[in-house]
């Protein structure tokens, strides 16, 4: 009798640990992945719990983690990687990626992480949908949830404002409900950039505490923000939409005549920077970036670009995601999986 | 027995006369009814439909149509398709599609179709619209334009455009019954209406139309099968001439010809009495039919031409012949018809049409050959000058008897017995091998180089779906596909089995739902998950409609779609094998995971069948064949010699499969039934003059010697005559014949070697105090 009783404790053991780890899947590299980066190795998250390391950016190994759940962002310092995605997911490793554990998990929000940042071993944001801010100031062992009102438009907050004097628990509500999705933060030299839906671009110089609004003549989303130099700043969007700023002057628009969502820039050299986007778009902007007059809601119907913009689309026409440099090589996360990317 | 025999013979010969008159009467009436045959093909008849696969395809066809589609692919040859000509083709070609009688009108998809609309993501929401607007005009170069943009934007590009846009796709599911008639659908009707009115209509020098799909194939096999009455006329020329040289008369030749071909005759007037038509499948039937009566007929030519030697007259000749053969004749005949029967137990319609037909027309043959043949023969007249002639054969043929009779001598038999045994073990390992199911790619009854399968070629390499796909139904509560559980698991098992080797991509509601739920948050793929929110999840399912053929309409049933790379029984069986093992993790008392739909849930099924019912087929032939050597001989001895040659040569005729890369399919499966069924006839005509020798206490080197002179030319004749009957079957331009062709000749020729060579050693064994030295 107890033979066969512990036989049966093992198995349920086995099918626990099984319903929690991703599934060893051979075609992993060719399933949506949705984030890469990059330190002494590759690291690349995507649906189902994937994480693929590479030490030479050719052949990857699946991690065992602890979560099925999809990974849409990973940030690593050194040999600490974080990853985050949906039911609030967010799993640690402390050696370069051989073990994970569960650091926080809240499927009952039903928000997804789309992005997450360190600024130290320490200290690091993880954001998401509908403004979800969560901080942690001790490596991931504790996150604290925070609400930054600061990223609302004006009118936005005066409604809220009006609330909250009426009933704090309908305002609670609505602002749970009215935060931007944060699509993307970017840290650089101490300077935190911020891209979200529906027309959001913010920077903060207080690792995220405050935040301070940019104003864009646009009201889609955006994917990313990021500065190619001391005085510009690039931000890209929905429906191919690039807007570059220059010497905090004006958002200005840089014509592309293509339609197709970008969800990343990346910074080839000093020269040429890249969008990246829906439907395997490249879009190549010579610096300094031209710009022009130009309704961003138009259909781009007999559309010229802007002298040094073109756009192509990869062969296969997936979405990329992300991309990142990596011995020479710029290795892309798209929704069919790793794609090398040759961007001459 | 023996007075059973003779009273017959008294019986049938006293009234010659009469006997042929009601021979007559009945021909003239089959004769009728056999013009009235047609051919007559159906889906259904081909898959086992009671197999557990075909139960689930069965239960919900209505819902997600079934494996029976018709794909219509129309091809500009100047490798694009956005030009005035094209598309009016395309448009017409639809809509000839649409009003063909049998065609589901309700699920004909193609660019015209309402169905097929393009979304696209915009600043605070959706855009979208039919792919071809309702205003469009192909003469204007602008609406073309929007047209492809559209295309791009639906996400067609592959399934219902080529994706290098030389072509495009109009894809409509066959009905089982004529909506008009109540009738089962006329496939065969249908399939000449798709070649007449889109082929024939359609295809010039700028347009080229490919069709495939189950009706289109089996009219393209009825098509082909109408070559075989040619092959039939070349089997007839030869046959005769055969047996002209074996009975030197031209009255001995023309009568076993014409009671064959009366057994022919009567057998399609049978079936057509009985309400059956002739399936293409199974148009070789008829001829095998002939071919066995013509063997009969030669043992019937030999017998009275033995006895008119002996100075017998034509009557008495007739009568003798009648009556020595009767009996091992009636015991032949009887084993082929039981050989047939057994085809009955494998549960798939058209093995059992062909268990039926061939029975018939055997049972047929008892009544023509070894009746009505010999009271024919009864009013020749055998003049001296023929006697004398072929007196002169006997005794040439002697000397050559004497020498296969060696066969029996100690050494030559055990020799023989050895390379036996080796042979046996040789194809005992090599049949192991031997592939169920289809082995190559498009429709193996056809060749590879015929319309419908480059047709197939065409459409796989230019499209990116491919026709192979296996569904697996996932059956569960009305509206579970509101329950993020329930899809979870469908996704995951879905990603497994994308994972499995073989499989080339899946769709599912599930994986659908993913891509609008990105759709619905701007068209990001971070957000391609299933939505834990009831309400998000309904909003995203509300977008696909029942006719994506990925839930019915409450959605308590959806289909899992896996595209295969190949229909390979190997792939299919590794496909199948994961889904049984894989659905364990996923089901529960509210959640199943069915096999199959889909034409590769067709073929697992048909595999599955045709599989499972290979042994208890053979051992029924085989049972059959042993149960009616031990009534007829009553001799256990006698039994061992007819039945372990016929076994050696059917596990070699299995050998021969692996070797020709002849997968065991519905087609091939009866074969060896049919080769064990005929090929019992040697062994019972040796065996029969052995036999009675051995009785009379002749050594076996002499009964087998006595039984050569007696019976082996005509065992010889026959064989090769059979042989020579199937083998034209090797030049048919359907793949299913010619496959036929071959296992049957190689199983006519080597089972009459059985017979005359090992048959004889085994004797000699067995009967080992019987022997001269």
């Amino acid at each position: 009798m107890k033979k066969p009783l512990a036989a049966f404790a093992a198995l349920a053991i086995s099918t626990a640990v099984f319903a929690q780890d991703a599934y060893q899947a051979p075609l992993v590299e060719q399933s949506l992945l949705l984030d890469i980066t990059a330190g002494e190795q590759v690291v690349i998250v995507g649906e189902r719990g994937h994480i693929l390391l590479s030490s030479d950016g050719e052949t990857f190994a699946q991690a065992n983690v602890p979560t099925t759940a999809t990974l849409t962002a990973v940030t690593l310092i050194d040999n600490h990687i974080w990853a985050a995605g949906h039911d609030a997911t967010i799993i640690h490793s402390a050696d370069g990626g051989q073990t994970w554990n569960l650091q926080f998990e809240a499927p009952d929000k039903q928000r997804p992480f789309l992005d997450i940042t360190f600024f130290n071993k320490q200290h690091g944001v993880a954001v998401g949908a509908y403004g979800m801010f969560y901080r942690t100031q001790d490596g991931g062992k504790k996150w604290q949830s925070e609400q930054h009102v600061s990223l609302l438009d004006p009118y936005d907050r005066e409604y809220l404002e009006e609330v909250r004097a009426e009933d704090e628990a309908f305002y609670q509500q609505e602002l749970n409900s009215i935060l931007p999705h944060i699509n993307r933060v970017t840290l650089v030299d101490d300077r935190l950039y911020l891209a979200g839906e529906a027309g959001t671009l913010a920077y903060s110089n207080d690792m995220g505490h405050t935040w301070q609004r940019f104003e864009v003549d646009y009201t889609g989303s955006f994917f990313d923000i990021k500065p190619l130099d001391a005085s510009t700043l690039l931000a890209v969007g929905l429906r191919g939409n690039i807007f570059v700023m220059r010497d905090d002057q004006q958002w200005e628009y840089v014509k592309t005549c293509s339609t197709s969502t970008l969800n990343s820039i990346y910074l080839e050299n000093d020269d040429t920077v890249y969008a990246l986007g829906n439907n395997g778009m490249v879009v190549s902007l010579s610096r300094p970036l031209p710009v022009s007059q130009h309704d961003p809601y138009a259909n781009p119907a007999n559309c010229e670009p802007a002298e040094g913009v073109s756009a192509r689309q990869v062969a296969n026409k997936a979405a990329i995601v992300n991309a990142e440099g990596f011995q020479g090589k710029v290795i892309a996360v798209t929704a069919n999986g790793i794609e090398s990317l040759n961007l001459q | 027995m023996s007075s059973i025999t003779h009273f017959l013979e008294r019986l049938i010969f006293a009234n010659r006369i009469i006997v042929i008159a009601l021979f007559a009467i009945v021909t003239l009436f089959l004769g009728y009814q056999s013009s009235q045959i047609r051919l007559d093909a159906g889906f259904e008849k081909n898959i086992p439909l009671n197999h557990e696969y075909m139960q689930t395809y069965m239960a919900h066809r209505k819902d997600f149509g079934g494996a029976n589609s018709v794909y219509v692919s129309v091809c500009d040859k100047s490798g694009n398709i956005f030009n005035p000509v094209f598309f009016d083709t395309l448009k017409n070609v639809h809509d000839q599609l649409f009003f063909i009688n049998g065609v589901d009108r309700s699920l004909v998809v193609s660019l015209f179709s309402p169905s097929t609309r393009f979304t696209e993501i915009v600043e605070g929401g959706f855009a979208g619209g039919p792919v071809i607007p309702a205003d469009f005009d192909s003469k204007n170069p602008a609406a073309l334009d929007k047209v492809a943009a559209n295309i791009e934007k639906a996400n067609i590009v592959g399934r219902q455009v080529a994706s290098d846009y030389s072509c495009a796709m109009v894809t409509a599911q066959l009905l089982e019954l004529n909506p008009e008639t109540g009738e089962p659908l006329d496939t065969l009707a249908l399939a000449e209406q798709l070649e007449n009115k889109l082929r024939g209509q359609f295809e010039n020098d700028r347009i080229s139309i490919h069709v495939i799909g189950f009706a289109k194939m089996i009219g393209d096999v009825a098509d082909g099968a109408k070559d075989v009455v040619f092959f039939f006329a070349i089997a007839l020329a030869i046959t005769a001439i055969m047996v002209y040289f074996f009975s030197r008369s031209v009255m001995l030749t023309v009568l076993p010809l014409t009671c064959s071909f009366i057994a022919v005759v009567w057998q399609m007037g049978l079936l057509s009495l009985l309400g059956f038509g002739i399936d293409p499948m199974s148009i070789l039937v008829p001829f095998l039919v002939f071919a066995i009566g013509v063997s009969h007929g030669v043992q019937m030519i030999n017998a009275v031409e033995k006895k008119a030697i002996g100075g017998a007259g034509a009557k008495h000749a007739a009568m003798f012949a009648f009556k020595s053969l009767l009996i091992p004749g009636g015991i032949a005949l009887l084993s082929d018809t039981v050989g047939f029967m057994t085809l009955l137990v494998i549960d798939i319609g058209i093995i059992r049409e062909l268990a039926i037909t061939a029975s018939i027309g055997v049972a047929v043959i008892i009544l023509t050959n070894l009746i009505l043949l010999p009271v024919l023969m009864s009013y020749l007249k055998l003049d001296h000058k023929y006697v004398a002639k072929f007196e002169g054969k006997e005794a040439h043929s002697l000397r050559f008897w004497q020498f296969v009779s060696r066969c029996s001598d100690k050494k030559p038999a055990y020799t023989i017995l050895a390379i036996t045994a080796l042979l046996l073990v040789f194809g005992l390992y090599q049949s192991q091998q031997m592939k169920i199911g289809d082995l190559h790619a498009g429709a193996p009854a056809l060749h590879e180089s015929s319309r419908y399968n480059q047709d197939t070629f065409l459409i796989t390499d230019k499209y990116e779906v491919t026709v192979d796909y296996l569904s697996v139904l996932v059956e569960t509560t009305g509206d579970a596909c509101t329950s993020y559980d329930v899809m979870r698991s469908i996704d995951d098992f879905q990603w497994k089995m994308e994972n499995v080797p073989g499989v080339q991509s899946a769709a599912s509601l599930a994986s659908i739902a993913k891509v609008v739920n990105a759709g619905y948050n701007e068209g990001n793929v971070k957000w391609e998950v299933l939505p834990r929110n009831q309400q998000t999840l309904v909003q995203a399912i509300a977008r696909v409609p029942t006719s994506s053929g990925l839930l019915n309409g409450d959605c308590s049933v959806m289909p899992v779609i896996l595209f295969m790379e190949d229909h390979k029984a190997e792939t299919i069986t590794r496909v199948v094998d994961a889904v049984k093992a894989y659905r364990k993790q996923y089901e529960t008392d509210d959640l199943k995971f069915s096999l199959a739909s889909g034409p590769v849930g067709v073929m697992a099924a048909t595999n599955e069948a045709v599989k499972n019912a290979q042994i208890p087929m053979m051992a029924y032939v085989f049972g059959a064949v042993i149960l009616l050597c031990l009534l007829s001989f009553r001799s256990l001895r006698a039994t061992l010699s007819v039945v372990l040659p016929l076994y050696v040569v059917s596990v070699l005729a299995q050998a021969l499969m692996t070797f020709l890369e002849i997968g065991l399919t519905v087609s091939t499966l009866p074969v060896i039934a049919l080769g064990v069924g005929i090929g019992v006839d040697y062994g019972i005509y040796i065996l029969s003059t052995m036999s009675y020798r051995l009785k009379h206490g002749d050594s076996v080197q002499q009964a087998y010697l006595t039984a050569l002179q007696e019976r082996g030319s005509a065992v010889l004749f026959t064989g090769i005559t059979l042989a020579v009957g199937v083998s034209t079957w090797v030049f048919s331009s359907l793949k299913f014949q010619m496959d036929m062709g071959i296992l049957l000749t190689f199983m006519f020729l080597v089972n009459m070697l059985g017979a005359i060579i090992v048959l004889p050693a085994l004797a000699r064994v067995l009967w080992f105090k019987r022997n001269e030295d």
